[in-house]
């Protein structure tokens, strides 16, 4: 099974703060991992890493069997960051327009969109059910919608890897259960490998294969199935907690 | 004494305001859609003060002034971005530092120099009836070379604009982008105020972008429409000038804001 | 917190808080008198009538905008340590009547050198009429005199000098003058002869009001360009301190030349250094009217 991600001893430090401390785990392709922790065990910062935003202090990272320093090819990934509608929110941008942006990373300079660019974003929209919002401006949609709107960025050059932070905190139930079978489906039927971030442990067990769980370090990492059979973990959680997690399944 | 319009257009002086005032109008709309979406939009003003000290500091050693301020403004414009994402201050508070400091250097280095020269005053309000053909040719020149670059890299500036962070993992390097954005500005400030004006260029910074905002449906339809309205404020500014005997840099700022008025409401009423 | 004390103390006296001002004087000779004065014309006439036995200042530096000048603080000291302090008038240095209630001097003498001569509504260029000048010099005297009553002799001699200069100046403009082939001066500047085209009768058209800030509109340089074509005007006259851009312009469109008139509101430096007068300056602009109206 080819690795998606490999990361080896690493560190990372907000100058004297010690956020990620000899972190190891590797994830497979296909896998669909949540990535659990209370707020500020260093998730969303172990992510930035995986995707070239922040330099750690130390250690190996490869993505996609490449190692991350000489890694370019970022059409092939695909993210969702946290709050993403915190973004200005008097941009004046269309649907059709955001999503084409996440088109870019497949460009070489000058980096135009053509005809057959327009059909794959068509695609992209079709696959999330918003090709009628496709002229609407991006500022008038309800949370939800941006959300798919963002979501269908991260998806339009089909990637083989799909990171989310939090992606479910502004949605309403309704409009969460669809977001998660349209993971699920990615992850089932295309083989998309799927980190999601999520500070609801107790959700993520629903639909998630393997789960990681930072505290600055690894507490835990493997088969959802395995978590629910330790001791150790039971130690740690709490049957309660345990039990809550692995009772979705 | 009426004349007819190809009559007023028969005068070079005309020809010349109405050539240099669109371009430059033009340039600094579009450039401004990004600076204010970006929160930086005083970033024209600021850096028209900051052209004010190196103009007088250019006078002072007795250079070229355009010369010297070239690249004293772009170092400046530099300074406010790392100042922005070093000095825990927001881009507007970074400008209003570099802006001050630039406009009290040159007041000192005017006053040490024995007053404020009035080739100093001169380069300050730019007159765009008095626009010479080699400023026109500036104008011409100056605007081509910045529009060709944003639109070949219309999609980065897009992106960077829009979402630094999200820029960044589709492989696009906004610190470069962000530069580029800024550097650009720089020189646009100083050639322009040289054309047409402090007064000018920094409203042509703001008043098309924020109408732009109110009535476009879209990236590419508000790049579109801050063009247009620039272009249409100077065309009518100048006939203002010229129909109503009014000065006509300002009348192009007032028929700049009446623009935005007119699309604001428009807004509200739908 | 003793730090920034101590820091704050330290910049102060950097910036020279705490010392005493030095006073501008050329001569510290004390037998001369001293006189600060604003503009140019009345910086020359003082120094006529002065001669060598007074220390003149120009108070507002050469190659300075006069009508934005705002006094510093060494200025107003320089002032109050002075015998005489002269202006043109409070229409041109606004600054003046604000700073009276500073003046602690009793002894000062206080000259409003327009006292006596008819004044233009809105034009502050008094001492482009002959007659004026004759007037200011007069009230300059006045007050020199009062404070050196010994030396009364000696400056009325120069005043008397002065004044046949400006008599034989007066009649030289009023016969070039009177030879001219055109009476119409096209200036591209802001609105300053109006006491020149007064008194010699000309006529007058300038692109910009009467501050030298305002800009010029479409249809001002329009109908002055149809104007220059129609009237067959060959000179279009410039400012020395301003932008000759609007000159520039309307000349370029109506095929005309360019001559400088200065206002005398102030020379360049060079020239009051080098010992140019107001009325070498003033012969200079005739010289130019002279090519430019066409005269003998």
């Amino acid at each position: 099974m080819t690795k998606i991600v490999e990361v080896k001893n690493l560190n990372f430090s907000y100058g004297a703060f010690e956020v990620l401390k000899d972190v190891n785990f590797s994830i497979e392709n296909g896998d669909y991992v949540g990535l659990g922790g209370y707020n500020g065990s260093g998730k969303t910062t172990l992510v930035k890493i995986i995707l070239g935003l922040i330099s750690p202090n130390s250690g190996d990272i490869s993505v996609l069997g490449k190692d991350l320093k000489k890694f370019k090819q970022w059409s092939r990934i695909g993210y969702l960051p946290q709050n993403v509608s915190l973004f200005n929110p008097i941009f004046p941008a269309t649907v059709y327009e955001v999503v084409s942006l996440g088109l870019i990373s497949k460009k070489k300079f000058p980096r135009r969109i053509t005809k057959a660019d327009e059909k794959t974003v068509d695609e992209a929209l079709q696959e999330l059910e918003i090709l009628d919002l496709k002229d609407k401006m991006i500022s008038d949609l309800s949370g939800g919608q941006q959300q798919r709107v963002f979501l269908a960025r991260a998806l339009v050059n089909d990637p083989e890897l799909l990171i989310l932070d939090e992606p479910s905190n502004a949605l309403d139930a309704k409009t969460r259960n669809n977001f998660f079978n349209l993971l699920n489906r990615l992850n089932k039927k295309k083989g998309m490998t799927i980190i999601l971030i999520t500070h609801d442990i107790g959700h993520i067990g629903e639909h998630a294969n393997k789960l990681l769980y930072l505290e600055k370090s690894v507490v835990f990492f493997g088969k959802l199935s395995e978590f629910c059979h330790s001791e150790k973990m039971e130690g740690v959680f709490g049957h309660e907690s345990q039990h809550l997690i692995c009772h979705q399944h | 004494m009426n004349i007819s319009f190809l009559e007023f257009i028969s005068y070079s002086f005309v020809q010349r305001a109405f050539i240099s005032g669109i371009f430059v109008g033009v340039l600094c709309s579009i450039l401004g859609l990004f600076l204010v979406l970006r929160k930086l939009s005083l970033i024209g003003d600021g850096l028209s003060h900051v052209s004010f000290g190196a103009i007088a500091m250019g006078l002072f050693f007795g250079l070229y002034p355009i010369y010297f301020a070239i690249p004293v403004v772009i170092l400046s414009s530099i300074f406010i971005v790392k100042l922005t994402h070093k000095a825990k201050i927001y881009g507007d508070t970074a400008i209003g530092v570099v802006s001050s400091v630039g406009l009290a250097g040159g007041v000192l280095l005017a006053s040490i120099s024995h007053g404020f020269n009035v080739s100093l005053l001169s380069y300050l309000f730019g007159n765009i009836l008095a626009i010479s053909t080699s400023e026109t040719y500036l104008s011409i020149a100056l605007s081509l070379f910045v529009l060709v670059t944003v639109y070949l890299l219309y999609y980065e500036l897009f992106s960077v604009t829009f979402n630094e962070e999200q820029a960044n993992v589709t492989g696009i390097k906004s610190d470069k982008i962000n530069l580029l954005l800024v550097i650009l500005t720089a020189i646009t400030v100083v050639l322009s105020i040289r054309v047409v004006g402090i007064m000018l260029v920094s409203s042509f910074f703001i008043l098309p972008a924020v109408t732009a905002l109110q009535i476009s449906n879209g990236f590419k339809s508000a790049i579109f429409v801050s063009a247009l309205v620039a272009i249409v404020s100077v065309i009518s500014g100048i006939c203002a000038s010229f129909y109503l005997d009014l000065p006509a840099g300002a009348s192009i700022v007032i028929v700049n804001f009446i623009i935005f008025l007119f699309s604001f409401l428009w807004r509200k009423g739908m | 917190m003793k730090k920034i004390i101590i820091l704050s103390m330290l910049i102060l006296s950097l910036t020279g808080c705490g010392n005493s001002v030095p006073l501008k004087k050329v001569d510290n000779t004390k037998n001369k008198i001293t006189i600060i004065t604003t503009l140019f014309p009345v910086y020359d006439f003082a120094k006529s009538i002065g001669g060598n036995k007074a220390d003149v200042i120009l108070l507002i530096p050469p190659g300075t905008e006069p009508h934005g000048y705002e006094p510093t603080a060494s200025d107003l000291v320089n002032i109050n340590n002075a015998d005489v302090f002269a202006y043109t008038g409070d229409f041109m240095e606004k600054w003046v009547s604000g700073i009276l209630n500073s003046l602690t001097n009793p002894n000062l003498e206080i000259v409003d050198t327009s006292k006596g001569t008819e004044i233009i509504s809105g034009d502050p260029h008094i001492w482009l009429d002959f007659e004026h000048d004759k007037i200011m010099a007069k009230n300059i005297a006045d007050a020199i005199i009062k404070k050196d009553i010994n030396n009364k002799n000696y400056y009325e001699k120069n005043l008397q000098d002065l004044t046949e200069k400006f008599n034989k100046i007066d009649n030289d403009y009023r016969t070039t003058i009177s030879s001219c082939q055109t009476k119409e001066i096209v200036y591209g500047g802001h609105y300053a002869f109006g006491y020149l085209v007064r008194r010699f009768g000309l006529e007058y058209i300038a692109a910009q009001g009467l501050s030298p800030d305002s800009e010029p509109t479409a249809k001002g340089l329009i109908d002055l360009v149809d104007q220059v074509k129609r009237d067959g005007v060959k000179y279009i006259f410039y400012e020395e301190l301003a932008s000759p851009k609007v000159a520039e312009t309307i000349s370029h469109e109506a095929n005309a030349k360019m001559l400088l008139l200065n206002n005398l509101e102030s020379l360049p430096k060079n020239d009051i250094e080098n010992g140019k007068t107001f009325i070498d300056a003033m012969y200079q602009s005739l010289d130019n009217i002279k090519v430019g109206l066409d005269c003998k």
